[in-house]
């Protein structure tokens, strides 16, 4: 742990070294998601009542969504830059280190974007969490807590086997680029705005709904409005941790499978 | 003729240098300190028609910064450039159409596209013409043995076959001149002999002029007849291979066992360089005396039972120049 | 249009061609991403009649014309390890310099080839969606014609803006945040995330003096007929402005990237 802290520190002492390049990552991350939160605002204020959920409501399960998306990108979201580090040949330098692959994947770089991310879904979680009709007893809290923690997992789960798939064919990027605009498009918003198939699609092919859709609804009293059965909905954070442990079961597999990157 | 004439070269870079550790970091973040550097040092040589120049140094010398003046890349500082009488940097585009280049492992080769496509592209912005593309395309496929990959994508290729590749592009236009920094860099030693014979085919049969850098020693010894030598960007040697051997290649060892053991071993004009009982290693001392020399006087005082002349290749001749040159800067 | 250039121009297409995976990714993306536009704007629109002076239609053809309309933008080129920033930091780009074609019309060249071939995917996408009726036709002939031209203004205006991003990597050699930082401008400034129109008066503001705006909204307001016919004269003034003023700063910033090249060594 001492080793993974050590690393991160240098990693950030690296980006400091781009000064230009640092301030417009922070504000990379603060833009990106200021779009959405701008995106969230428009459709909320010209289209009131959107699936039946108060405005407030689709604020908190947005800001869930962003907030976890923030900390996904602090903690786990190195993966999603795995088709780099192979293009880079590094997968081949990490095998020979005494340190796992996935662990010199997450510490291969400090990723600034964070900072900026997180610094804007902070402040609009705690705005949601202060305005949205909910009565926050301890269990409540504790289960929002539980649920933004799941949903970091699920995201991480779906980073991890696209990274998975990246390491046998750095092409992959370009999906995972696209499954990441998908997510941030349609993450925010309950999902059963959408038709039944792509709702479903969003829940059982692209776990998406656990990562803040369905929690949200638990917290907020929006059981009636969903397509999958109550208890499901309340264990979305378990769903997110199982969905990151098979991911990681994924990305070992395909480590064994791991061929090289040809050509250079 | 002279192809190429550089006369007083000189490139100095600006860099921005960092403060070490974290505070200095977000120091260098508000105020940079800009430091110089000159790379390149006040070189002057010139490269006749036909010739092949290697231009050799440790690393860090300044030979790539050189080539990349000599090529119009870089703008030198100060001094002036002549190639085919063109100033390259100032006239780059008809420049571009009398040399061919090409940069070490970097590649100017479209990765996603066969070898051939973009050698064909190449082609069109040369303004290559048909009859003749074919025709050096074949010479090209005899000599480096093309055809079994060109219709790999570049990203499938290996690295020396990318080179060879490189090497045909940078001559498909068939340039007067060709620079070629480090080609050899990481090939195994049968391309390297293909690459060889390939450049000797060009200057031998086509009369192009090439500069060449490397730290390949066989390669000089096979291919320069003129060798220029820079270190710290400064030229220090500009001769043949003989001339640089005599000058700083006369450092042999002498071997010998002596039939009996006096406590004392000397010989006027040799220095003892190691001596194990009865086994002597002279070396030559302040006058430069030859082996032949060194065995007369050694024979004549000592008795000897064994005797081994030992003459230092190529690469010991560039470690004592490299050496030599850093004494008389020190 | 010379062999060389026509040559150059196809590098990016004939990549992809050799990766059949490729076109049928961008396919499958196109069509998915389409069809759940489609289905948001046509959700939202469930319990209102007009919103911002948008009629369902209108708005649901704004938002497919628009992500259509991405694919024009440029390929990603990063896995041909074809993108200026990979051409700089592995110094590739000493053999632009090599060349007898200046880099700057080799760029030109190689981005005219790649939005040609986004084109063909954008006219493909939209006959399709014209005939599913995803998208509706032009509000009026004049509107089409006006479109037409705004379009392609709107397309110098983008060139312009993308090659000045790709210029920043000769002085920062990580221009990625740039590049993300131009993408999101982009998309939230020229209504790529959602009309322009469905914001608050102070964002069209703002936006009306930025330039992203009239590389995809301004065209596309046209098409459906949103900013009145009479309006067309004034906004393509303004797209031929920045035009201009965009076509100045790039001349520029080719040139002082040259200088970076050829005084400092990249
Ligand atoms: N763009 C640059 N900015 C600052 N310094 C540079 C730049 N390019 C080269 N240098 C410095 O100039 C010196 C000469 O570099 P150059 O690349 O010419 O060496 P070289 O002889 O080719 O070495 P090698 O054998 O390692 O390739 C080095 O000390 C290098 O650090
Ligand atoms: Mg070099």
């Amino acid at each position: 742990m001492g080793l993974v802290w050590r690393i991160t520190r240098l990693n950030f002492r690296a980006v400091l070294e781009y000064r230009a390049e640092f301030m417009l990552k922070v504000a990379v991350g603060a833009a990106w998601q200021i779009s959405v939160v701008v995106f969230a605002t428009v459709l909320l204020t010209r289209f009131p009542g959107m699936g039946g959920w108060a405005t407030s409501d689709v604020l908190l399960l947005a800001s869930m969504r962003l907030l976890s998306h923030g900390l996904y990108v602090l903690l786990l979201g190195r993966v999603t830059w795995t088709h780099i580090v192979v293009q880079l040949g590094q997968i081949d330098a990490f095998m020979l280190r005494p340190m796992p692959v996935y662990r010199q994947v997450q510490l291969a770089f400090f990723n600034v974007n964070a900072v900026g991310d997180l610094l804007v879904a902070a402040s609009l979680f705690v705005g949601a969490v202060l305005v949205v009709d909910v009565d926050w007893t301890p269990a409540r809290i504790a289960y929002l807590v539980v649920a933004l923690v799941g949903g970091v997992l699920a995201e991480g789960a779906i980073g991890t086997a696209l990274g998975s798939a990246a390491l046998h064919a750095p092409a992959t990027a370009y999906w995972s680029m696209w499954l990441d605009e998908l997510m941030t498009a349609f993450g925010n918003y309950p999902l059963h705005i959408l038709p039944g198939l792509v709702r479903d699609a969003f829940t059982f092919v692209l776990p998406l709904a656990f990562v803040a859709y369905l929690p949200a609804a638990v917290l907020t009293g929006h059981l009636e409005t969903l397509a999958v059965p109550g208890w499901l909905a309340v264990a979305s954070p378990l769903i997110g941790l199982l969905a990151y442990l098979a991911s990681r079961l994924l990305w070992k597999r395909s480590l064994r499978a791991y061929k090289g990157y040809g050509g250079t | 003729m002279d192809a190429i004439i550089a006369r007083d070269l000189t490139k100095t870079f600006h860099t921005i240098a960092r403060r070490p550790g974290f505070v200095g970091g977000l120091k260098s973040l508000v105020a940079p300190a800009r430091i110089a550097k000159t790379a390149v040092d006040g070189v002057s040589f010139s490269v006749r028609e036909g010739e092949l120049l290697a231009l050799l140094g440790p690393n860090g010398a300044g030979k790539s910064t050189t080539i990349k003046m000599l090529t119009g890349i870089l703008v030198p500082t100060s001094g002036e450039v002549r190639v085919a009488g063109l100033e390259p940097h100032r006239d780059r585009e008809r420049n571009a159409r009398t040399i061919g280049a090409v940069f070490g492992q970097r590649t100017q080769l479209w990765w996603d596209l066969p070898a051939r496509d973009s050698l064909a592209i190449l082609r069109d912005i040369f303004d290559v013409e048909a009859e003749e593309y074919r025709r050096r395309l074949a010479e090209f496929d005899d000599l480096l043995g093309l055809s079994e990959f060109w219709d790999s994508r570049i990203r499938h290729l290996s690295l020396g076959q990318r080179v060879r590749c490189d090497l045909a592009a940078a001559l498909i236009h068939d340039p007067k001149i060709v620079f070629l920094d480090e080609p050899t860099i990481g090939m195994d030693v049968v391309v390297k002999e293909q690459v060889r014979e390939f450049l000797r085919h060009q200057v031998e049969q086509r009369g192009r002029t090439v500069v060449l850098t490397t730290h390949d020693m066989t390669e000089v010894n096979r291919l320069a007849e003129r060798i220029v030598l820079i270190n710290h960007g400064r030229l220090f040697f500009d001769g043949s291979l003989t001339e640089l051997r005599r000058q700083f290649g006369a450092t042999w060892q002498v071997h010998v066992t002596l039939a009996d053991a006096p406590a004392d071993v000397a010989v006027p004009g040799l220095r003892v360089l190691r001596r194990d009982g009865p086994r002597v290693a002279f070396g030559p001392g302040d006058g430069a005396t030859s082996t032949h020399e060194a065995l007369r006087l050694i024979i004549e005082r000592y008795a000897i039972t064994d005797l081994a002349i030992e003459e230092n290749d190529l690469e010991d001749v560039m470690r004592e120049a490299y050496l030599h040159r850093e004494q008389m800067t020190a | 249009m010379s062999v060389a250039q026509w040559r150059v121009a196809r590098v990016t297409p004939l990549g992809e061609f050799a990766q059949p995976a490729r076109i049928t990714g961008t396919a499958v993306r196109l069509a998915a991403q389409v069809f759940l536009v489609v289905c948001l704007w046509r959700s939202l629109y469930s319990q209102v009649e007009t919103s911002a002076g948008l009629v369902r239609d209108q708005a649901v053809t704004y938002a497919v014309l628009a992500v259509l309309a991405l694919q024009i933008r440029g390929l990603d080129r990063s896995a041909s390890r074809d993108t200026m920033l990979q051409h700089i930091q592995e110094g590739t780009v000493l053999y632009w310099f090599v060349r007898p074609i200046p880099p700057r019309r080799y760029y030109l060249v190689r981005a005219v080839g790649d939005q040609l071939y986004g084109f063909a995917w954008v006219l493909v996408g939209y006959t399709i969606c014209l005939t599913a009726g995803a998208v509706e036709p032009p509000a009026s002939g004049s509107a089409a014609a006006a479109f037409a031209v705004s379009a392609l203004l709107a397309q110098v205006i983008m060139y312009q803006l993308l090659l000045a991003v790709d210029l920043l990597c000769f002085w920062t050699l990580q221009n990625n945040a740039a590049l993300t930082i131009l993408r999101f401008l982009q998309n939230l400034l020229s209504g790529v995330i959602a009309p322009l129109w469905f914001f608050p008066d102070w964002f069209l503001t703002i936006s009306s003096v930025l330039p992203f705006r009239y590389t995809l909204d301004v065209p596309l307001s046209l098409y459906i007929g949103r900013s009145p016919l009479s309006d067309t004269p004034r906004l393509l003034a303004i797209q031929l402005l920045w035009c201009v003023l965009l076509a100045g700063l790039t001349r520029l910033m080719w040139r002082k990237a040259a200088g970076v090249v050829t005084v400092q060594g990249g």
